[in-house]
């Protein structure tokens, strides 16, 4: 399971690593419990700074989409376990569809996106 | 056969062994082909110029171990004291592959002023396995068990040999060469411990390809540590049964134990040779891709340095790499030096 971070994306490091293990648990790709690598691994690998992967780490973690268990390193959390309001949930949404009609897209247009989008990514999820 | 000709016949043998070593590092450079210098994609015109220079020097630099192994060896046969024999092999062991390590990292270096231009621009994406690494997931539970029960049956039996008449047995003649041994199991599986925390930044194209390569690589030299331990355990189980042999019996336990432990490094260094080959076909199928450097660290020049925040162990910089001092490796190396040192000092003291 592979995880991509782009030199040219103008999100920070953490960031790409963090939506990039959020994509994979919306798709299903990293199931309930399934076990990720040690910050320190990641860090090495990606030759970064040890808090650029904590970072993104603390971030699921705080979503509620990780548990750091003890001896045992991150593990994914139940999706259920989300303790995000509705309204928190639907913000980054409304800023999205905000930024595509600002774009000057047409509603038809972006609902067909919208729905693009939401068969990616939950390709595989069950 | 006496000590000292089992010497010779070991340095004889790891002189051999050592000879198709010294033959693939020859070819090294042009493995890839004639438009390569090790990794580095290089001009059309390179082996016509500057080429020729740094590939000359680069085999000089191989041949430099050598030629003091040489010299070394004709003082210790000259001087007779052929013990030492045993410390030229493991020096000349550690010597040629660190020597190794240093004239790649120098030359590639280099060679990247004749590079291909667009072969020297970092990758922008660059991807990671999330599938965690760790030592168990590595490990061999059957290795681990013989090794655990020949150690602890071997250590057992020497308390026993020793209680039964303290007075007239040396803890250094009994337990020495066991607490050797067994430190240098410690040692195997902290070496075995850094193979499989070993960085491995993949570029996105050709990730699979990377991927296999550096997985085939990693597993190699694992198995390759396996073996050495395996064949400690065994070179400690046969500890017993030299110490019960009659005087007499003695001369032939040993040159069976020799004969046996050489016939067995034939055979691993045949099969290392193999080994490598499916490591080499691996590798060669993945291009190599220059890195970004997300640290900015290309501009320390300083060979060691401690940077608490870089899991790093080796920190590229603009003259090689630089050794991270606050990596837990580096640390757990230092200590298992001291150790050692500290076992040498107390076997030295006991009697």
């Amino acid at each position: 399971m592979f995880l991509t971070i782009d030199t040219n994306d103008a999100r920070s490091i953490y960031q790409q690593v963090a939506d990039g293990i959020k994509e994979l648990i919306a798709r299903g790709e990293l199931p309930e419990g399934s076990a990720l690598p040690p910050v320190r691994q990641l860090a090495n690998d990606l030759g970064v700074n040890l808090n650029t992967i904590a970072t993104a780490y603390r971030e699921l973690q705080k979503e509620g989409l990780l548990t750091v268990k003890h001896g045992s390193g991150s593990v994914v959390a139940s999706r259920t376990a989300t303790e995000r309001s509705h309204d928190e949930l639907l913000r980054p949404l409304r800023t999205a569809l905000t930024e595509l009609v600002l774009a000057g897209l047409k509603p038809s247009r972006i609902q067909e996106i919208v729905i693009q989008e939401l068969r990616t990514v939950t390709k595989g999820s069950k | 056969m006496s000590p000292n000709q089992m010497l010779i016949a070991m340095f004889i043998l790891s002189c051999a062994a050592r000879v198709r070593g010294c033959f693939r590092r020859w070819r090294q450079p042009l493995v890839r082909g004639p438009e390569w210098f090790f990794n580095v994609h290089v001009r059309p015109d390179f082996y016509d110029g500057p080429g020729r220079k740094l590939l000359h020097r680069y085999w000089v630099r191989m041949f430099i171990p050598i030629a003091v192994e040489v010299l070394l060896a004709a003082a210790i046969f000259i001087s007779g004291h052929l013990l030492y024999l045993y410390w030229l092999i493991v020096a000349a062991s550690i010597a040629v592959h660190v020597n190794h390590l240093f004239s790649v990292d120098l030359a590639e270096r280099q060679a990247r002023n004749f590079a291909v231009p667009e072969a020297e621009q970092p990758v922008s994406s660059v991807v990671l396995s999330l599938t965690p690494r760790r030592l168990r997931d590595y490990t061999n539970r059957r290795t681990e068990q013989i090794i655990i029960l020949a150690s602890t049956g071997t250590l057992i039996w020497l308390v026993r040999y020793y209680l039964r008449a303290p007075a007239e047995h040396s803890l250094r003649a009994i337990f020495g060469l066991p607490a050797f041994l067994l430190y240098s199991q410690l040692g195997f599986l902290f070496v075995k411990y850094g193979i499989v925390a070993w960085r491995t930044p993949i570029p996105q194209a050709q990730a699979e390809e990377h991927l296999h390569a550096r997985e085939e690589a990693r597993r190699f030299y694992l198995r390759a540590c396996d073996w050495l331990r395996l064949l400690t355990a065994g070179e400690l189980m046969f500890w017993p049964v030299l110490l019960t042999a009659s005087q007499a019996m003695r001369t032939y336990v040993v040159t069976f134990f020799w004969v046996a432990v050489l016939a067995v490094s034939v055979v691993l260094t045949v099969w290392q040779e193999l080994g490598r080959r499916a490591v080499l076909k691996a590798s060669l199928r993945a291009r190599p891709m220059k890195m970004p450097d997300f640290l900015h660290t290309g501009n320390s020049s300083r060979p060691l340095c401690y940077e608490p925040g870089t899991p790093m162990l080796l920190i590229r910089g603009a003259r090689g790499y630089s050794l991270n001092l606050a990596n837990k490796l580096t640390q757990l190396g230092a200590a298992y030096l001291a150790g050692l040192i500290a076992l040498f000092a107390l076997l030295r003291m006991s009697h």
